[in-house]
């Protein structure tokens, strides 16, 4: 009977981080699959068909059909520059520069990954329609209620996620590559919080 | 002492063990990946675009909202698959996928250079090749697609300009088709 329970308690313990680390490395990424360029995050390999195991089964998971990562990139960030959860009681200011991308997007979702109603009906900026200063560089602000210039509304409550794709992107490798770091990605600073 | 040392060491292996075979079975388990979706939404060898993400609906998860997308979920059984389409922009793009969501090809506006196009989407070393191939004195620039799967996707990329490009942008796609009609099929027989 000990033996037996004994054995019972092994295999419980051995599923739970078998399953636990599996769920977790095709969740939240690791080192192997997930580059982290300051809050955004991007599975390096989506797309490709030579991909590896854990960004297939992400894939999966996530039905999504992203271009192969040689030529197309989608950043993650549900969290502002110091890495707290980003919320819609919060206000944030993104400033970008200028993304050597044939087009990029970026798009608010809530924290399950519906976009968020609003009356202006927006939902997203992209490279050809949002209000540029004359250096190419530009600042979208997040916020509940209108604001002059690239206002991206946010939801009564809960959290948000932001999604920055780039299509066509120039040197994906560099983007990807530590020492370039986070050049060309937006920042994401909290402004004020209600 | 040694008995803990080779409970621990069996738990590690195992748990390993099941680590692998819950991550390679994945794929093959995951109810909803992309493939289950567009096959809901689809029937096979015909072009559909997919309505606007909207707060209330998308019909793949985060949809770019400021994308129009059309898909067509080709099925090479019966031979190449013809896919038509405008291409307005140097912005749009196709990429053809596998079932399990691989992107095995895909080509932009910008290295078309053309406003419609045509591509024969066949199975690699097949008669497809061979009928395009046929063809390519009636159609300039017909584009033939090698795909290593019998059954897949290709997806149609069309980015907004500005909002107010969308009901042009939707019109043109609803244009485009994918069928089983090869270009030149009335002049073989």
């Amino acid at each position: 009977m000990r033996t037996l329970l004994k054995f019972l308690l092994i295999f419980i313990t051995a599923l739970t981080l078998g399953l636990g680390s599996a769920w977790y490395m095709i969740e939240e990424g690791s080192a192997l699959t997930t580059s982290h360029l300051g809050p955004w995050s991007v599975w390096h390999s989506a797309g490709r068909p030579d991909a590896d195991p854990y960004t297939k089964a992400y894939m999966a998971r996530a039905g999504r059909l992203p271009i192969t990562s040689t030529s197309a990139l989608y950043f993650f960030a549900n969290s502002d520059e110091s890495g707290a959860q980003m919320t819609s009681d919060c206000e944030y200011v993104i400033d970008g520069q200028p993304l050597n991308a044939a087009w990029w997007s970026l798009a608010a979702y809530d924290g399950s990954g519906r976009l968020i109603p609003n009356k202006a009906n927006r939902h997203s900026f992209n490279r050809t329609d949002v209000a540029r200063r004359a250096d190419g560089s530009y600042r979208i602000v997040l916020a509940r209620s209108a604001r002059p210039g690239n206002w991206l509304p946010t939801a009564e409550q809960g959290s948000m996620k932001l999604v920055l794709r780039a299509y066509g992107l120039r040197e994906a490798g560099n983007v990807l590559n530590k020492g370039a770091s986070t050049r060309g990605l937006p920042t994401i600073r909290k402004v004020v919080c209600k | 002492m040694r008995n803990a040392l080779f409970t621990t060491l069996t738990i590690i292996f195992l748990a390993a063990f099941i680590h692998i075979v819950a991550v390679l079975s994945l794929p093959y388990l995951a109810p909803k990946n992309a493939w289950a979706r567009v096959t809901a939404l689809t029937d096979e060898n015909q072009m559909i675009v997919l309505p606007a993400a909207s707060p209330s609906h998308q019909s793949l998860p985060l949809m770019a909202p400021d994308v129009r997308y059309g898909v067509c979920r080709f099925n090479l059984d019966n031979g190449p698959v013809r896919l038509s389409t405008q291409i307005l922009d140097d912005l749009w793009s196709i990429a053809f996928y596998t079932p399990s969501g691989e992107n095995f090809y895909a080509i932009t506006g910008r290295e078309l250079k053309r406003s419609q196009i045509e591509i024969i989407i066949s199975t690699q070393n097949e008669v497809g090749v061979k009928a395009g191939a046929s063809l390519l004195d009636e159609i300039e620039d017909l584009i033939v697609v090698d795909s290593p799967v019998r059954e897949g996707i290709a997806l149609i990329r069309a980015p907004l300009l500005g909002p107010s490009y969308a009901s042009q942008t939707e019109a043109a796609l609803q244009q485009g088709s994918c069928s089983k009609n090869l270009p030149g099929a009335s002049l073989q027989r």
